[in-house]
């Protein structure tokens, strides 16, 4: 090995170089970033956790009880609630897997590297733009005079509008699963790009199938992409509420809903901060078995 | 003290050189067929994604107040009325200046943490990447409703301020990690190759690794601007009675039918945003042909 090679890290040689570099300099560089996020992101949390705890009071906080849970885990309103959740999410994850696996099946392996590039661009610009906006476009499509509406009545297939298209937890579904298809596809993308074409071509020349190439070395290849999607896709969905404030009526009210009424309505902390607690160590759960899923699938596969 | 050995790792092969694709091979008649099913399948996705903003910008010109089929005729009042409302103005005003100041600190708190987890080792290091990664996981509706108890409990009054705070504590940590990315594939020996022919740290930083983050940057002021711009929940919940535009477009379809002025005004945002994104992607380009890059057109992305 040649002799120049320098040895890393090592300051005490010269004294005019970077002063920054020594022992303090990583914990200089995270002072600012990590006083903001103790201050500003767990200060919050914190003040969830103790709220969630407190009983109900006008002046905000009035001693220390566990009613808030006891309450929401009791009653069945709140039940229902995050039954309907469950459903609406987990509905829309499954058809942005079924629109983002293949999709980032034909971008990966399938698309002229021009096109490729040019419809991850598409992918990235539409989660760009506003999702309010998107949100207000399915309105005018699923409305009473809206396009499908209009269009079914006038080939005749329907006398009066459906009514039931939008305000229902179908509506819901419908945004919501097309509102994050790039965050569910990306990964996938990135996750089948490191994957060796060699492999599927050699599949291929053995003659197996589709189905099989599919089965035995896609999924388990694109196995760590679609954790992360979950991470980034499903999580988020939990907490939505924008989409089922705006198109969901009663049918589609979620557990956002339940938590932006608690708190902004009708003032209720402690309930409102116990859901959003729940709703919180939910997602801790679902990103940790993620995680360590997309690990141990990115493990096997490599080895 | 010994001397390390570099591990010289191979270049990633450029690009897949293979054809690939759209009817090649021996089977013709089957691999017709699936190509031709792969543009359709893409074109529907593109359809899904684009289809609804098509028919609200549509729906803009339309000569009515009811927004429905058939349409009745072209007009541009809806635009006129729009950019005339006071409250479209003001809510495009505070967005604005809300995203203007989030962007520049965003980059700044982002970088540092980026470099902080990357460039240096030292106790607690792992504890700040975790602390960084909580604003990507915690749902932002969790967080502000966090951040609305956490402000009434200090008796900080809500305002756009508050607003820009909240945002700067998503935004920065999705900079930091786009940065991180660049920085951990970024080859090191050309910082310490810079060092060893007597460049200062501060030299190293300027002319070595900022123009190497430029990319990175790039897309990271982007995405850092429009998380600020486009969001609604954390700025619904600490915002107090200040309006941004996403808040104005929520309560306005909250509390009315369809109404066109949102449509076109959402028309005008949606234009100058992907505007903003063509013109990245141009100086990108430009930039990418100067330097004859071999960067991977990727960095772009993310």
């Amino acid at each position: 090995m040649v002799a120049t090679a320098p040895p890393v890290g090592s300051s005490t040689e010269d004294s005019t170089r970077a002063r920054p570099r020594g022992r303090w300099a990583g914990p200089i560089y995270s002072i600012a970033p990590t006083l903001v996020l103790l201050a500003l992101f767990l200060g919050p949390m914190v003040i969830l956790l103790y709220y969630s705890f407190q009983k109900a009071s006008l002046a905000g906080a009035g001693g220390w009880t566990f009613d808030n849970y006891t309450s929401i885990l009791t009653d069945p309103t709140y039940g229902k609630v995050m039954l309907t959740t469950v459903v609406i999410c987990t509905i829309s994850m499954l058809i942005m897997l079924a629109i983002g696996l293949p999709l980032a099946y034909i971008l990966a392996m399938r698309t002229p590297p021009r096109f490729e590039l040019l419809f991850l661009l598409m992918l990235v610009i539409a989660e760009e733009l506003n999702p309010l906006i998107r949100i207000y476009a399915w309105r005018m499509i699923l409305g009473r005079g809206g396009v499908i509406n209009w269009t079914l009545q006038t080939i005749g297939l329907i006398d009066k509008p459906i009514d039931s298209l939008l305000f229902s937890s179908t509506a819901v579904v419908i945004v919501l699963s097309t509102t994050y298809i790039s965050f569910t596809t990306i990964p996938i993308y990135a996750a089948l790009k490191a994957v060796d074409s060699d492999l599927l071509e050699a599949a291929d020349d053995l003659g197996a199938s589709f189905l099989t190439r599919c089965r035995k070395i896609l999924l388990p290849l694109a196995a760590p992409g679609i954790f992360v999607a979950i991470i980034l896709v499903y999580i988020p969905l939990y907490s939505e509420f924008a989409a089922p404030a705006l198109v969901g009526g009663t049918s589609g009210y979620m557990v956002g809903n339940a938590i932006q009424e608690a708190i902004l309505e009708s003032g209720n902390r402690g309930v409102g901060s116990a859901m959003s607690f729940m709703l919180l160590v939910l997602s801790g759960a679902v990103a940790w078995i993620g995680y360590r899923m997309a690990r141990i699938r990115r493990l096997q596969a490599t080895s | 003290m010994s001397v390390t050995t570099t591990k010289i790792e191979p270049e990633a092969t450029a690009g897949d050189q293979r054809p690939r694709g759209f009817a090649v091979g021996g089977r013709e008649g089957r691999s017709r067929a699936a190509a031709i099913a792969r543009w359709a399948f893409l074109a529907i996705v593109v359809v899904i994604l684009y289809g609804p903003l098509l028919i609200l910008a549509l729906f803009s010109f339309n000569d009515s107040i009811v927004i429905a089929l058939p349409f009745k005729g072209f007009t541009l009042d809806w635009y006129r009325e729009a950019l005339q409302n006071p409250l479209v103005r003001e809510s495009l005003k505070n967005s604005l200046a809300v995203a203007l100041v989030v962007t520049p600190v965003a980059l700044i708190l982002g970088t540092m943490a980026a470099f902080a987890t990357t460039r240096f080792r030292y106790k607690g290091r792992g504890s700040v990447a975790a602390l960084g990664a909580g604003p990507l996981i915690v749902p932002w509706l969790i967080l502000a409703v966090g951040a609305l108890l956490f402000f009434s409990k200090l008796k900080v009054p809500l305002n756009l301020r508050t607003i820009a705070v909240m945002h700067i504590v998503v935004a920065f940590p999705l900079v930091a990690a786009i940065v991180t990315a660049r920085l951990v594939r970024f080859d090191h020996r050309m910082e310490e190759a810079a060092r060893d022919l007597g460049a200062t740290h501060r030299e190293v930083l300027r002319y070595i690794t900022l123009p190497h983050l430029v990319p990175a940057l790039a897309a990271a002021a982007i995405l850092a601007f429009s998380y600020s711009f486009n969001n609604f929940v954390i700025s619904f919940f600490v915002g107090g009675f200040e309006l941004t535009f996403p808040i104005w477009v929520f309560s306005t379809l909250r509390h009315a039918q369809n109404v066109p002025i949102v449509n076109a005004i959402s028309t005008l945002v949606s234009l100058a945003q992907l505007l903003i994104v063509y013109v990245a992607w141009r100086l990108w380009r430009r930039r990418s042909k100067k330097m004859a890059a071999n960067d991977d057109p990727m960095d772009m992305l993310w």
